[in-house]
């Protein structure tokens, strides 16, 4: 094998190396954009609670006592994992996950229920009102 | 809808560049009679790549990294398929990586909807049963493959996607427990487990033992991942106590391991070079002769040996292109198997899935690569996307399709809602 | 969310292990990636050269040679046919190989090689003293382990082929250095070594025994001694000099000398005792084959045979020359021999430089020092004349092999000289067949060196 081979099999070689590379950088701008794409699926709703804000920047959120949990209650009233909030299609839905004391929307015990906008949540003691973004900067 | 129409194009041109310069190094190096078949070669893989990339524009993915890594080892597998022995445009492979990529889109509208699938799991179950059913019956030990015409397919490799789809949905469910004697059990978990027990059986029957560590390494992850949780943290207790299961049954696996795996398992390739260490050592002397830059593209020897197109197909592309390129060729696939560390999955279905494929992806590479050159004993596995084999390929899509809906759930709401019809206040009947 | 990143870090996990794996595979593979290339059928090999850059060995088969020109070294250096597998070249053929991961497979003008450190000119002198006798001779530098003289009789030129194998004597193809013989009367340094670590110098001079011509001992077995008319009583210089069988035979049985040290002492200088599994000698990936011996009561008849060097005790001529160089250094250390100097890659870049190594200590220094005395004493009182110009250090042997058939006549020693730091063993089978001598080998074996050196 000449020097002349050798160099068009470092070409080539060098070649897939910075598609690989460029490839990669591109995973990290599609992940500022993706961010972006998300809260137009979660229709840019969040839980607020009286002066506090929890995110959801997920497809599913854990509510809870926990320190695991994605929204953390720190009240002996909510169990430790007490409710599960999920969004498909922009449609969210929360659902108990075996709590003990019950979970509540708009003053009404359930199970699963879909979520609509200005619903309030009521776990344990704790009221959590379930509402559109209202700090549309953060992008 | 894509946010990035620079980065989508560049992305592009970058995968086109490396098959280019590819098909550079055939035009100079490589072993052909005819300039013409290097021509359809890239015309074909050319046309494939252009393709692809302008169709998945109608998807309107949140992602797209996945479809250029896919289409970037795709057209690579068609160019060192193509090349072995000789320079030649392989049409079967060329058709097969085709059903692999269109397999990736089906799974991916299949999968991209977590909602979707959670209460579909009495179709996944049946769909195993058959699959194994089907295993059972038109399979035996000593052919694993159903023929239909000129290709052939090997049922159990279905397992693989059907199973991580089991793996993956509701997990939620994880937290009815029922309380049966004096422990607190979740049935779900006994369903999984008893799906893996019956897979394992019928891969041991039918003498498939390189399939065996994938399925594990799938149950492994998905099942990990379901008792754990919904915490965020590992419970060590758990971990160490699936770990010593896993010990534990690999101990008893070998222990009780019928003789000709025992013979594999202690087989010295270089006292049997002409026998069972056949292939192994001629992979080995094959990636020792081709150095770092390979002897060429179609100049290598090892496409005398058997099964140089998929169980060693490592070792051929080592030697005809040189290790760095067939080690880049692996960093390919583990980059596609590490994308859902960049971009996280948006729900624990998707980060399940993609756990589970990673996870199989690479056990099946590590299989393949480290059996054929002697690092454990030599399996039948395939490389994904690598290797020849039709189910395998599609397997692979369907499977990357899963990664691929992790990447891009559907974000989008749907326009048809049903639209709740306004009760009316009164009746024309009344 | 964060139940999320448990997904990431088990793809993370596989990840690791498997990119670690890889490394490992890697690894592997550019390190053994000649010993492969020698499975294969592309060989391109190099040449053996001696330490003067005399060809031993060439692996291009190009080059055409006298007749007989490689028949001294030709059953230790060896050849890639796979004829002989405990040679030189055979053990070490991937360092002849042309080959590297990053050159690949070099066709012509390849410089690998392995440069050893025998003396091609000194092997030949006393490969032809022999004449048609058989034996062999090794002799190695005891300060530094090169080892200049390693030649057996009869012997092959590898350049002929195996056509004619059938014909062949037996021990064409093995080097009889590396394999056990029994030493005779050379074992008794063995013993003095032995007795001297276990009673001190004082106490074992102070011993004296007669000889007269037989001794009959404990158990009622007879002795014989080589003089029927008996040697008088004698101590230990004199018992030595005389190599007397009765004088030793009574030193196993005295008190001072128990049976368990005995055994201790013969087992920490490469014995393995009464069955024990043996082991071996490695030079250059050579195989030498140790020593063994029977050593059950100290009153019985095989016991005492086995300490004077008869019945059971078997031990390998570079093992017997091993001994002589922790006797010489007065360390109490073997130095471990070495037949390769070094080796040059196909670049002709010098790589694997021999380094000297020692054994672990034998005995102490005090015995070391007072065995020389003794050997040295042997040596100007019994051999100032036929083996002339040199200070040495001899003990000489005579084994009975084939059943008291046939007689070998042995000679181990060393050369007391820091310029010329030689120790030997000669070998000669069946000593009647000829009029040759081990002096006679020895003279020739210096002498050649010496010019040589």
């Amino acid at each position: 094998m000449n020097s002349l081979n050798l160099i068009l099999c470092a070409v080539s070689a060098a070649a897939l190396d910075i598609c690989i590379f460029v490839l990669i950088i591109t995973a990290y701008r599609e992940k500022k954009s993706s961010k972006k794409n998300w809260h137009e699926v979660s229709h840019d709703m969040e839980l607020a609670e009286q002066g506090k804000i929890y995110e959801l920047g997920c497809d599913e959120v854990l509510i809870g006592r926990h320190a695991s949990a994605d929204v953390r209650l720190p009240d002996l009233s909510v169990s430790r994992y007490h409710a599960m909030m999920t969004v498909s299609d922009g449609v969210w839905t929360i659902k108990d996950i075996g709590s003990k004391s019950g979970l509540f929307v708009n003053g009404e015990l359930i199970r699963e229920k879909v979520l609509s906008e200005n619903d309030i949540i009521k776990l344990g003691n704790r009221r959590l009102i379930f509402r559109k973004r209202s700090d549309k900067r953060v992008r | 809808m894509y946010a990035n129409p620079i980065a989508y194009f560049f992305s592009s041109i970058f995968v086109l560049i490396a098959h280019i310069a590819m098909l550079v190094n055939i035009y100079f190096n490589g072993n052909y009679t005819n300039v013409r078949s290097v021509a359809v070669l890239g015309a074909a893989v050319i046309i494939l790549d252009i393709a692809y990339l302008v169709g998945i524009i109608f998807f309107k993915q949140a992602s797209y990294i996945l479809d250029f890594l896919l289409i970037l080892i795709i057209g690579m597998s068609v160019i060192f398929q193509s090349c072995f022995g000789e320079v030649g445009f392989d049409v079967k492979h060329y058709i097969t990586c085709i059903v692999c990529l269109v397999a990736s889109k089906a799974s991916y509208l299949l999968c991209r909807n977590h909602k979707y699938l959670q209460d579909k799991k009495k179709y996944i179950y049946a769909a195993i049963g058959i699959v194994v059913l089907i295993t059972l019956v038109f399979t035996s030990a000593e052919n694993m493959w159903i023929e239909i015409g000129s290709f052939t397919i090997q049922p159990s490799e279905f397992l693989k996607p059907l199973f991580v789809l089991a793996c993956a949905t509701s997990i939620a469910d994880q937290q009815k427990k029922h309380k049966v004697l004096f422990f607190n059990v979740v049935y779900e978990n006994i369903a999984l487990f008893g799906i893996m027990a019956i897979i394992c059986l019928v891969q041991v029957k039918s003498h498939d033992y390189g399939s065996l560590p994938t399925f594990l390494s799938i149950y492994a992850a998905g099942f990990l991942l379901r008792i754990c949780y919904p915490k965020a943290k590992f419970s060590k207790k758990k971990l160490f106590a699936v770990i010593a299961v896993i010990v534990i049954f690999l101990l008893i696996g070998l222990k009780y391991a019928p003789e000709y795996v025992q013979h594999r398992l202690h087989v010295d390739i270089w006292s049997d070079k002409t026998g069972d260490g056949y292939q192994q050592s001629q992979a080995l002397i094959g990636i020792a002769n081709g150095g770092w830059f390979g002897v060429g593209p179609g100049k290598g020897f090892l496409a005398n040996v058997f099964a140089y197109d998929n169980d060693i197909v490592f070792a051929t592309v080592s030697e005809e292109w040189g290790l760095l390129y067939a080690l880049m060729m692996v960093f390919t696939i583990v980059v596609i198997t590490a994308v859902p560390l960049i971009n996280p999955a948006r729900s624990y279905f998707h980060g399940t899935m993609s756990a589970c494929v990673s996870a199989a992806f690479l056990v099946q590479m590590a299989l393949n690569i480290w059996g054929s050159c002697n690092l454990i004993p030599f399996t039948g596995v395939t490389v994904p996307f690598i290797s020849t084999g039709g189910s395998s390929l599609m397997v692979s899509g369907f499977m990357i399709g899963m990664l691929l809906a992790a990447q891009s759930p559907v974000f989008k709401e749907q326009k048809n809602k049903k639209q709740e019809a306004p009760v009316p206040a009164w009746r024309w009947n009344e | 969310m964060k139940s999320i990143k448990r997904t990431q870090r088990i793809i993370s996990l596989v990840i690791l292990f498997f990119v670690l794996g890889m490394a490992v595979l890697v690894f592997k593979l550019i390190h053994e990636s000649s010993f492969y290339m020698m499975n294969s059928d592309k060989h391109e090999l190099g040449f053996v050269y001696d330490r003067k850059g005399d060809v031993l060995f060439d692996g291009t088969g190009k080059d055409s040679y006298p007749d007989n020109y490689f028949l001294d070294v030709g059953n230790i250096i060896g050849d890639d046919k796979g004829q002989m597998e405990n040679t030189l070249v055979a053990q070490n053929i991937e360092k002849l190989n042309n080959y590297s991961f990053s050159n690949g497979l070099i066709q012509n003008g390849g410089q690998a090689s392995i440069c050893t450190t025998l003396d091609h000119a000194s092997n030949r002198a006393v490969f032809n003293a022999y004449g048609y006798q058989e034996g062999c001779v090794s002799a190695y530098n005891y300060k530094t382990g090169e080892i200049l003289v390693c030649t057996s009789l009869p012997s092959l030129d590898v350049t002929k082929g195996y056509d004619n194998i059938a014909n062949f004597k037996p021990g064409t193809l093995m080097s009889k250095n590396l394999y056990k013989t029994v030493p005779g009367s050379t074992q008794k340094v063995s013993t003095v070594i032995s007795a001297l670590e276990i009673m001190g110098t004082s106490q074992l001079f102070s011993k004296s025994f007669t000889c007269t011509g037989k001794y009959t001992n404990r158990t009622g077995n007879d002795i014989d001694c080589h003089n029927p008319y008996g040697h008088g009583t004698q101590n230990i210089q004199e018992a030595f000099e005389n190599s007397c069988n009765p004088f030793f035979a009574q030193l196993i049985e005295d008190e001072d000398l128990p049976l368990d040290r005995l055994k201790k002492q013969y087992e920490k200088m490469g014995y393995a005792i009464n069955g024990a599994k043996p082991e071996y000698i490695d030079i250059n990936g050579i195989q030498c084959e140790t020593a063994s011996t029977t050593l059950e009561d100290p009153y019985q008849f095989k016991t005492q045979w086995g300490c004077i060097g008869q019945g059971d005790t078997i031990v390998s001529p570079i093992q017997l020359m091993m001994w002589q160089s922790a006797i010489a250094n007065e360390s109490g250390r073997m130095t471990m021999p070495y037949l390769i100097d070094h080796v040059t890659d196909l670049k002709g870049n010098v790589k694997e430089k021999a380094k000297t190594r020692y054994s672990d200590k034998l005995f102490s220094e005090s015995t070391a020092s007072s065995t020389k005395q003794i050997m040295l004493t042997n040596g100007s009182d019994r051999y100032a004349y036929s083996i002339s110009g040199y200070r040495v250090g001899v003990k000489s042997g005579t084994a009975q092999v084939d059943e008291g058939m046939k007689e070998n006549s042995l000679l181990v020693g060393f050369v007391d000289d820091p310029s010329f730091p030689i120790a030997f063993c000669i070998l000669i089978e069946d000593k009647d067949s000829g009029y040759l001598t081990t002096e006679q080998v020895a003279q020739v074996l210096l002498d050649n060196l010496k010019n040589n050196y």
